[in-house]
């Protein structure tokens, strides 16, 4: 776990280039944002369906769904 | 952001500095009148550069249903407004589900199929002015043997010209869990609901989360979220009744032992569900999104464990080409493992009567048991604006099929299920 985090920090700061206000065109595509993702319903079902959660708002309410 | 107001007033009043060059058709207007009729002008156009504001409305249906006979059929209603140069926004959501179920589990406790609908609802308002910004949300879940309540705060601060962003948050969550119809049987909707003053069990959740954005380029963006949560309260199902084999029967209980066996072959003591009264659990999720010339990819990682021992790893990718100015479609797969927690057992044993001596923790809840998840499906979306902004309106459908292995579990082996979704957003 601790490798993997590693990992993943060592590789995002050495791929990190400064990209200035004016090259985000291709950024600010509408697909780039949460645009398309999964609806709140797919989340849910995903939610209820393994047995893991994390990554989503800090305010979720619970439910008695599965 | 003060300017602009202020630039309004001068326009507007160059605009009216303009209109008092003499007319001789307003000759005949009085200068009270026109001084009036002026100065509505002035408020009328102030107001319209003053609101720089988006406003956004989104109705989605989406339908759910599978082979353990459960479906649940999903509105939603959702609307937000925005005005980016304020940095302010307000975003608000409203959902119901309504489930009806007759699965193995209800199959197995011989109830009837039962029907519930839950509300949800949720608020967020966001101020973000310059680098620092900061987010408050709460939110509402109520069936009739459950309530829930949230509330969270997160901080927001941007980096080195926005190409990193840091966000902490702190969240909170209590839940009051109830029971309808009669005992042993499952949840039933209706007047048979016991009020939450006789029976319920709270359980409250403290959360934390620590993000980190980074920009890897013109066209890559890159994410990690570490969640760390706090849940204490008996969390055990009410409803569910765990049953229970004798030392020498347990071992020989096959994986997906049917109803009909394992009512054979039980003893007679059927216990409620129990789990530990607290649960820790850490998650980290790392999200990568790249934008290639006409297509954008999207991944993301989730590993996720918690003091019930329970590990789990999810990946979903999805890739959306572009089809035209309008159109856009997508494959997205997910996949999902996970081993069971540390209780698990397919067959639990007790001893005999009377004392029984029952497992101090035992669950039939099959999403704590080890299993992998396979999604795969798609969608695609068309803009349905003007030719000036096709992006002013979009229709999406999405379609995906969920196949689940339970590797030791009774009753079934495996679940294979579809949800499907049609979302309109609109900017108004």
């Amino acid at each position: 776990m601790k490798l993997v985090f590693s990992a993943v920090l060592l590789a995002l700061t050495a791929a990190c280039t400064h990209v200035a206000p004016y090259e985000r065109g291709k950024l600010a595509h509408p697909t780039m944002n949460d645009a398309v993702s999964a609806g709140p319903a797919a989340e849910h079902v995903y939610a209820v369906h393994e047995g893991a959660t994390g990554g989503g708002s800090v305010a979720e309410s619970g439910c008695g769904c599965n | 952001m003060r300017l602009a107001p202020v630039l309004a007033v001068a326009l507007v009043a160059a605009i009216a500095r303009a209109d008092d060059e003499p007319n001789p058709a307003e000759q005949s207007v009085s200068r009270k009148d026109r001084g009036e009729h002026l100065a509505a002008e002035r408020v009328a156009t102030t107001r319209k550069l003053d609101d720089t504001s988006t406003k956004h409305a989104a109705l989605a249906l989406a339908a759910y249903t599978d082979s353990d006979n459960v479906t649940v059929f999903t509105p939603s209603l959702a609307a937000s407004i925005e005005n980016i140069l304020q940095g302010a926004s307000l975003k608000g959501r409203y959902i119901v589900d309504v489930v009806s179920a007759a699965s193995a589990d209800i199959v197995a406790t011989a109830s009837p199929r039962w029907t519930e609908v839950r509300h949800a609802g949720s608020l967020e308002a966001t101020y973000k002015p310059h680098n620092f910004g900061v987010t408050i949300a709460g939110s509402v879940s109520t069936e009739p043997d459950y309530f829930s309540f949230g509330v969270g705060s997160e901080m927001t601060l941007d980096l080195f010209e926005k190409n990193t962003t840091l966000v902490a948050g702190f969240g909170y969550g209590h839940d009051t869990v109830g029971r309808c119809g009669a005992e042993g049987s499952p949840a039933n909707t209706g007047p048979s609901c016991t009020s939450f003053g006789v029976f319920s069990r709270v359980v409250n959740r403290t959360s934390f989360n620590f993000g980190w954005t980074q920009l890897l380029g013109p066209s890559t963006v890159s994410a990690l979220v570490l969640d760390v949560g706090l849940e204490n309260g008996d969390q055990s199902k009410p409803y569910r009744y765990v049953p229970m084999f004798s030392s020498s029967v347990a071992p020989d209980v096959p994986n997906g032992a049917s109803v009909a066996y394992v009512t054979a072959n039980r003893v007679a003591e059927r216990p409620l569900e129990q789990t530990p009264l607290s649960k820790r659990r850490l998650s980290l999720t790392g999200r990568l999104a790249h934008r290639f010339e006409g297509s954008t990819l999207k991944l993301e990682e989730r590993v996720y464990v918690d003091t019930w021992a329970l590990f789990a790893s999810t990946t979903d990718a999805r890739w959306i080409f572009d089809a035209g100015k309008r159109v856009g479609i997508w494959p997205h797969v997910r996949f999902h493992g996970q081993k069971g927690v540390s209780f698990w057992k397919r067959a639990y044993v007790s001893g005999d009567a009377p004392s029984w001596d029952l497992p101090v923790f035992r669950t039939g809840d099959r999403e704590l048991g080890p299993l992998w998840t396979a999604t795969g499906g798609g969608g695609l979306y068309f803009y349905l604006g003007s030719d000036a902004n096709p992006q002013k309106a979009r229709l999406s459908v999405s379609i995906d099929g969920i196949y689940t292995s339970f590797l030791d579990d009774l009753y079934i082996t495996q679940r294979s299920g579809l949800i499907s979704s049609v979302t309109l957003e609109m900017e108004l």
